[in-house]
Order: C-alpha cells, then sequence, then structure tokens
C-alpha cells in the first residue's frame, strides 16, 4: 500500500514546508503573469491535472470520492447557514404575531418549552423560505459540478451558473447535467474566468469550493467574486490552512499514503490560512464573515466538523452586510 | 449481398415494431403493494421534505380487499396475521396511518407462554405491551387510507402518487443513455425511474435485475396458518408458544374467542395437516399444546393411513387425562384455551425460509423487508424488521433531498443500508438458532435446553433483553 519512494521523497520534503508555511499568501499580489493573461487565473500545471481527471469525476467511488463526500457536508453547511439566518420576524407589525426568539441559549429552558420554541421557529423558517423568493447562484470553479447539481436540486434555488477554467472537467460537468432531466433548466456551465462576467451580474449566493488553494491570487479571485454579490448575499468558500496537519493529512496522507486524493491536487504554499482570510475581510466593512467551521475526513466516518477553524479544511459563510 | 440486404432490413422492421412508447417518467418506482411497499409510500408522502417525489406503485395481485376493507369490512379473520411491535405501531402512528386502522380487529398482548414439548419447561416473557396482533390487510387498508388523506390535502394539483394493482413487472432493463431503471409492465406500460425500490417479497425481481446476491436457506418447514375459534374468550391477553421437535407452534389471540396460529411443520406433515377435516385439524392443534409428541406421532400415522375414524374422540379423551388432574386455575397458566371450530378457507400453509441480501442497496436500488431478508416467523419480527427498513430509508431519502442529492445516489442510500444490516443480521441470527435450538429431540440437547429455559425464567434481567428484542425496544 506504501509507495516507499514517494514517502522518503515527501519527508525529505518537510524541512522546506516549514517555510512553505510561513510565509504569508492572501495578500501577495506580486503579478508575475508570465502564462497567465488574467489576474483570476490559474496556472497551467494545476489546469492539466484538473483536466485528467475529468473522465472519473463522477465515480462516487474513483478518485474524487473524497470530494464527493465533502459536499454531503458543506451541503448541510450550506443549509443550515441559510436557514440560521433567516428573519423570523421581518414585516411583523403586531407584537403578538412576532415569534418569540428569547435572548440566551435554549439549551436552559425545560425541555417541552423549549421544543415548543423550536417547533415554532422551525414551521415559522418553513413558511418564510416558501414565500421567498429562489436564489440565483454563481458557482465558481464548479469542477465537475458536484456542488452545482447539489445546489440547482433544491427547491430554494432558481438557477445556478457553474464557471471553470478546464475544459475537460466542464464537459464531464454538462454530460452529467444531461443525465437528470431535474437539471436541464437549473444549471447552465461556460468556460470563464471570473473576470469576464459581465458587471451587472449579480447573484444571491456565490460559492467557491476547494478553489482557492489552486489559484495563483487568490485576493484577486476573492474581490472579484465578491462584486457580483446582492446586498444581503453570500459567499460560501472551502480552502486549507497552511500548516503541518493540513500538509500531512491532505498531501502526505491524502494523496501518497492512501491514495484517496488524486497525486497532484495540492501545493501547500497556496494553502490559506483562515486568519488571513478573517483578517482581510476585517479591512471590509460591507462583509460580514459570519460562520466559520474546522472539519476534517475521518475514515469510515466521511467528514465531519473539526472544532477548529485553523487547522486543516474549513468552511467559511460570508455576508454582504451594505 | 443479399443476405446483407435482407438482414438489414430485418434490423430495420424489428426497430420499427419494438420502438416503444417513451417510458412515464418517475422518481420513485416501489415494485410491491405489500406491508413494506405501502408503508413507504404513506412514508414519503407524509413527509415534508419528500413529498414532491413522483411515485408509482407497482402490484401484481389485486388490491380490491385492501381498498375495499375500510368501507366493507369483512366478518371474518384474514388468516395473514402479524404481530406488530410498539416500535412499528409508534412509526405508523407518527405517519399517521395508525388513525386508520380498524382498532376492534386488533389485539394487544402483554405476555407469551413458550413451553418445551418434550420435557415441559417454561418460559413466561411479560411486558407492559409486548405487542399487538394485527392483520396484515387491515394494517395495509390503514396505510391505503392515509395515503387516499394526504392526496385529499394536497392543494398543488397533482399528488404525484398512482398505485397501480393487477399489473405484473416482467422484466427490467437499463436506459443506455443514463443507466436509469427501466421497467416494464405487464400491459405493455414502461416506465423510467430515477429509484427503484424493491418492495417485491422473498422472489424479488428488482434484487434479481441488481445482481445483488441473498443467502440464506430453506427451513425444510412450512408455517400452517389459521383463524381459530375458542370456546371461550380468555381472561388474560397472552400468546401461546410451544417448541415441538418439527417446529414452534404458536397461537396469538385476537379479539374476542378469536385467536390466529402458525404451526412449523415439516413439508410433509403441513400438507396433510392443510388436507385434513376442519373438525380434526382443531384438535391436532389442541393436541399438540398439550399431549406428548409420541402421542401426536401417532395420530399423525393414523391420518397417513387414512385412519381418521375416532380420532377426534381420542385426542379429546387424552386431553381431559391430561388435565384431569389440574385445577381450573393450574389449567389456564398452563395451557391455551381450546380450540372449538376453523374458518376452513383460513388454512394455509407458506414455505419457511431464512435469507439475507448481501446489501440491500445499489446504484439506483433499495430493497425494503422481505426482498432483503426473510425470517422463521417464531419470532414474529418478519414484517416488523421491514417497517423498520421503510423509517430509515425514508430517513436517508429526506436527508439527501435536504442536501440536493439525487436520491438515486449510492451515497444517499448507502446510510440506509449501514443502519439496517446490522440490526437484521442480529435478528437473523438469533432467530435461527433459536429455532435450531428447539428442533433438536436427543435427551442431553432437550435436558440442557430445558435446563436453559428454567434458568432463563429466573434469570429476569436476560429476559428483559429478550423481550425489548422481540418487542423491537433498544
Ligand atoms: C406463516 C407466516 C407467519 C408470519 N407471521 C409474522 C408475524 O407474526 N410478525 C411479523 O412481523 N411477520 C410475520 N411474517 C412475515 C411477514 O408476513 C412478512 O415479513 C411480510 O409480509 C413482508 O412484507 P413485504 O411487504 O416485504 O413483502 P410481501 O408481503 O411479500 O409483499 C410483496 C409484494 O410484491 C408483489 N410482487 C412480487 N413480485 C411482483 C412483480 N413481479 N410485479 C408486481 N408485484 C410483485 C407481491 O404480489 C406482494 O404483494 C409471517 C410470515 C409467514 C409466512
Ligand atoms: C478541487 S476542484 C473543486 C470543484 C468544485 N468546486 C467542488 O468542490 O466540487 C477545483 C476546481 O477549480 C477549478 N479552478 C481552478 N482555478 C480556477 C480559476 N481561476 N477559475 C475558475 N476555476 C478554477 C479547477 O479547474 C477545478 O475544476
Amino acid at each position: 500500500m506504501i509507495k516507499s519512494p514517494n514517502v522518503v521523497r515527501q519527508l525529505k520534503h518537510v524541512s522546506r514546508i516549514t517555510s512553505q508555511i510561513s510565509s504569508k499568501r492572501l495578500l501577495s499580489t506580486s503579478p508575475i503573469l508570465r502564462h497567465q493573461d488574467k489576474k483570476t487565473s490559474t496556472s497551467q500545471d494545476e489546469m492539466d491535472h484538473f483536466n485528467q481527471l475529468a473522465s472519473t469525476w463522477w465515480d462516487v467511488n474513483g478518485p474524487q470520492r473524497i470530494l464527493h463526500k465533502m459536499n454531503l457536508l458543506r451541503m448541510d453547511f450550506i443549509q443550515s447557514t441559510l436557514r440560521e439566518n433567516i428573519p423570523l420576524n421581518e414585516g411583523v407589525l403586531n407584537k403578538e404575531e412576532e415569534i418569540y426568539v428569547p435572548g440566551y441559549s435554549l439549551d436552559l429552558l425545560p425541555e417541552q418549552i423549549r421544543n415548543a420554541i423550536v417547533h415554532e421557529q422551525e414551521s415559522k423558517r418553513d413558511q418564510v423560505i416558501s414565500q421567498m423568493p429562489k436564489y440565483k447562484i454563481l458557482d465558481i470553479g464548479c469542477g465537475g459540478g458536484i456542488l452545482t447539481e447539489s445546489l440547482a436540486r433544491l427547491p430554494t434555488v432558481e438557477s445556478v451558473k457553474g464557471i471553470d477554467l478546464s475544459t475537460d472537467v466542464l464537459e464531464a460537468a454538462k454530460l452529467h447535467k444531461a443525465l437528470d432531466p431535474a437539471l436541464t433548466d437549473k444549471i447552465s456551465y461556460q468556460l470563464m474566468p471570473i473576470e469576464d462576467i459581465s458587471k451587472s451580474e449579480k447573484y444571491d449566493i456565490i460559492t467557491m469550493f476547494e478553489m482557492l488553494e489552486h489559484v495563483n491570487f487568490p485576493s484577486e479571485v476573492l474581490g472579484s467574486a465578491l462584486s457580483h454579490l446582492k446586498p444581503n448575499g453570500w459567499l460560501f468558500i472551502s480552502t486549507i490552512n497552511r500548516d503541518f496537519i493540513s500538509w500531512f493529512t491532505t498531501i502526505f496522507m491524502g494523496e501518497y499514503v492512501l491514495n484517496i486524493v488524486p497525486k497532484g491536487t495540492h501545493h501547500l504554499e497556496k494553502y490559506i490560512n483562515e486568519s488571513e482570510v478573517q483578517d482581510w475581510f476585517k479591512e471590509k466593512p460591507q462583509f460580514e464573515v459570519v460562520k466559520s467551521e474546522g472539519c476534517m475526513y475521518l475514515p469510515f466516518k466521511g467528514w465531519v466538523y473539526s472544532g477548529n477553524a485553523s487547522v486543516g479544511n474549513y468552511f467559511m459563510a460570508i455576508r454582504r452586510v451594505k | 449481398m443479399s443476405l446483407i440486404l435482407k438482414r438489414t432490413l430485418a434490423t430495420a422492421a424489428e426497430t420499427l415494431t419494438k420502438t416503444p412508447i417513451e417510458p412515464k417518467l418517475v422518481d420513485v418506482l416501489i415494485v410491491g403493494g405489500g406491508p413494506a411497499g405501502l408503508t413507504l409510500t404513506a412514508g414519503l408522502k407524509n413527509s415534508k421534505i419528500a413529498k414532491e417525489l413522483k411515485i408509482s406503485v407497482i402490484e401484481g395481485f389485486n388490491l380490491s380487499s385492501v381498498k375495499t376493507f375500510h368501507d366493507e369490512t369483512p366478518s371474518n379473520f384474514s388468516n395473514r396475521v402479524s404481530s406488530l411491535t410498539p416500535q412499528s405501531i409508534k412509526y405508523l402512528q407518527k405517519i399517521g396511518a395508525w388513525n386508520h386502522i380498524k382498532e376492534e380487529r386488533v389485539q394487544p398482548y402483554d405476555g407469551i407462554v413458550v413451553t418445551e414439548g418434550i420435557s415441559d419447561a417454561t418460559l413466561n416473557f411479560d411486558s407492559p405491551e409486548l405487542a399487538t396482533m394485527c392483520e396484515n390487510v387491515n394494517l395495509q387498508s390503514s396505510l391505503y387510507q392515509r395515503i387516499k388523506e394526504l392526496q385529499g390535502q394536497e392543494t398543488n394539483e397533482e399528488f404525484g402518487l398512482e398505485i397501480k394493482d393487477n399489473t405484473k413487472v416482467i422484466e427490467i432493463t437499463k436506459d443506455p443513455f443514463n443507466q436509469w431503471p427501466i421497467v416494464h409492465l405487464d400491459n405493455g406500460e414502461t416506465y423510467k425511474t430515477r429509484l427503484l425500490v424493491g418492495a417485491d417479497g422473498f422472489n424479488s425481481p428488482v434484487r434479481k435485475f441488481s445482481g445483488i446476491q441473498s443467502h440464506g436457506w430453506f427451513y425444510k418447514r412450512f408455517g400452517v396458518v389459521s383463524t381459530l375459534t375458542l370456546e371461550y374468550s380468555p381472561f388474560r391477553s397472552i400468546g401461546w408458544q410451544r417448541f415441538l421437535p418439527t417446529g414452534p407452534i404458536a397461537l396469538l389471540p385476537m379479539p374476542g374467542n378469536q385467536a390466529t396460529l402458525v404451526w412449523s411443520q415439516t413439508i410433509e406433515l403441513s400438507e396433510l395437516l392443510s388436507k385434513t377435516e376442519p373438525e380434526l385439524f382443531v384438535q391436532l392443534v389442541n393436541g399438540a399444546f398439550i399431549l406428548s409428541d409420541a402421542d401426536m406421532q401417532y395420530y399423525y400415522g393414523q391420518i397417513r393411513k387414512g385412519k381418521t375414524e375416532g380420532l377426534i374422540e381420542d385426542i379429546k379423551w387424552r386431553i381431559s387425562k391430561v388435565q384431569k388432574h389440574l385445577t381450573e386455575d393450574q389449567i389456564e397458566d398452563q395451557y391455551p384455551v381450546l380450540a372449538t371450530s376453523v374458518e376452513p378457507r383460513s388454512i394455509a400453509r407458506f414455505p419457511l425460509r431464512l435469507s439475507h441480501a448481501e446489501t440491500y442497496v445499489a446504484d439506483r436500488i433499495a430493497l425494503v423487508g422481505d426482498a432483503a431478508h426473510t425470517t422463521h416467523p417464531l419470532a414474529g419480527q418478519g414484517l416488523n424488521m421491514g417497517q423498520g427498513d421503510v423509517q430509515s430509508l425514508v430517513k436517508a431519502i429526506e436527508k439527501g433531498m435536504q442536501r440536493g442529492l439525487d436520491i438515486g445516489n449510492t451515497l444517499v442510500l448507502e446510510p440506509y443500508w449501514a443502519e439496517r444490516f446490522p440490526v437484521n443480521h442480529l435478528l437473523l441470527g438469533v432467530v435461527d438458532k433459536l429455532h435450531k435450538l428447539y428442533s433438536f429431540s436427543n435427551a442431553p440437547v432437550v435436558a440442557l435446553r430445558s435446563f436453559g429455559v428454567n434458568a432463563l425464567n429466573s434469570l429476569s434481567f436476560v429476559k428483559d433483553f429478550m423481550v425489548s428484542k422481540v418487542s423491537g425496544n433498544k
């Protein structure tokens, strides 16, 4: 099982890794635009890598199984974030009709009262959701469309546009979409960098999962994405912290020892720390980081929240507040 | 040259005649309108999340007895009766079906007296509410009524459900384009489905199509069933089970002075019994609970030879001899109330098997109920296991839909299998071991086993554990 030469080579890299871990990433904007003509683009090496994966992208038991599994938890993350943040009493003029939202943790209440309050809140949420306009979503770096399709099937979603720079992977996405008649009118795929999206196109939700760690200039990519967010709109991202644990789990174990992630998927020096993203947003008062959750893959169990967003993989929910 | 030409013509003609009408597109196609299939249908349509699914149920037999049961309730009890665990009933209540059950036709019972045919050791299972006897048709009817009720409440113009009976699935193929199952019916119609559920019983055509292997064996026993009338209504609502060398005989209470029988017998004797005249049949049942195995073997011998004259009186006489020395209270504690007659058309027999499918799910396939597993009826678990399957599958589908997944995806279906397989496997194993333990008649095993039964009787915690398994509580 263990490919010893690779392991040894990887171990030799450990010293180099330490230096990669320390340098800052998100703000580095030294634009050496050699092969790239776009600032929100990705190197040719990376694109070649994804192109090779296209044909097996949708095999849930194939090379992308980990991504398929991650999709379960991130859909829970997106759904619960949206649900928790639905205004329950917006537009209610009469105090009597307001849903009671206590200013303290529900756990302090006796079980029956707690259940009654939760039940009341949940039915109100269902009602509000059923009357809300449906979401228009942009999925950046959609790949073969694992997340794109899941989003599109939600009854609360009107449409999803998926963009990517890998021709083959996007082709796989289109082919797979055609297999399910329920998706025909809900998804459109386009091969384009973010900066080519017309300025006037605005979205309720923008998603960028497992992508920032591949791009050359993440801050450019983030900024460009945010410019398409409607007021009160959401940006959901996931990426990986640049630390020893991440190197150990995603590259060393994932790609080389367990062979559960295709080799060459990750480059440690491109990982982005959660704190770096947090700091970046602090300077942008029109946005708020509403939620940030660490997550990890456990064999036999799948993806679970780790309780620590500054180690390994993490999901983040950012909202435009102004 | 001409050969090639002919060949091309033939293919052209073939494709012309074979071109089918576009298959009807559904989200879930359920094969089988038995207890498992109808519970799944009601469970999905009752779910806030899953009710939008377009569902078709295909049943080979006529469901008219199920459809008319509610308004034109028959006077006799059906011979297909199952004991429902509190857990199954709780789920039926949750999905709103239990409201539609004909309560006057179900019988809760709070204990089973288990005796052993050779040594007469006794084991009493007691629990406030062990289980409830309910005709399968009563259960199916309650589900059917619930489905109709949900349909009535639906405000959308389309409810997205169709129940087709008298229609058999004759072939299942795959769509060459997207690999979805295509189900061909004997009326010429075809359906294309996102998820194909096999609730189609032991011979499950869906399981065969999916290539899922099933392992197990025939017990070389048949279950002889019937509805009996007792001398009077018993004072206590309990079940009786006696382990005989050929397998267990069980008498379970129905309302009033009615009772239902499941008698596990050898192939030959089951055939003999189901052909015996009703009066003699009744006495053989009484005898099996009271007399020795040697006596019973003698009667079987006489019946084989066609010498049935005087047998009825003989059995009655021997029974009275056994009971002569006992007080009325003792008789009541040790034996069921004697049966006086049997509903003649209710005598039937079913093969008893153990089987377990290797997996319950494959791409766009899920198996529930007897399609996935069958068990010996001695613990009354078969139907209840299917109810547990359905609960778990509905949960998995809901979760999958909340995550926007394609419900035919194995990532959606695997949690169902992972949750149910170990539970069912344990139950099948326990029931199988009980059956084996009690089918030996050599002395050491009998001694050991009656010791076991007596010891069990005094070890209440072991019994509690077994009661909780039988009644489905965790
Ligand atoms: C003697 C006996 C006593 C029992 N007692 C108990 C008990 O006390 N408690 C208990 O829990 N269980 C008991 N069981 C088990 C119980 O009856 C079964 O587990 C239960 O009926 C299984 O339900 P199901 O819906 O999975 O399958 P089934 O009831 O077998 O239903 C399958 C349905 O699929 C249909 N079908 C099959 N093939 C096709 C096709 N090609 N096209 C269309 N339709 C098709 C059939 O017509 C049938 O209606 C007993 C079983 C026996 C034999
Ligand atoms: C690991 S995959 C993730 C796919 C998808 N978001 C998911 O999580 O299921 C990363 C994808 O990002 C795409 N990608 C990388 N850089 C990109 C860029 N600058 N613009 C758009 N897509 C990019 C790659 O082609 C690849 O398909």
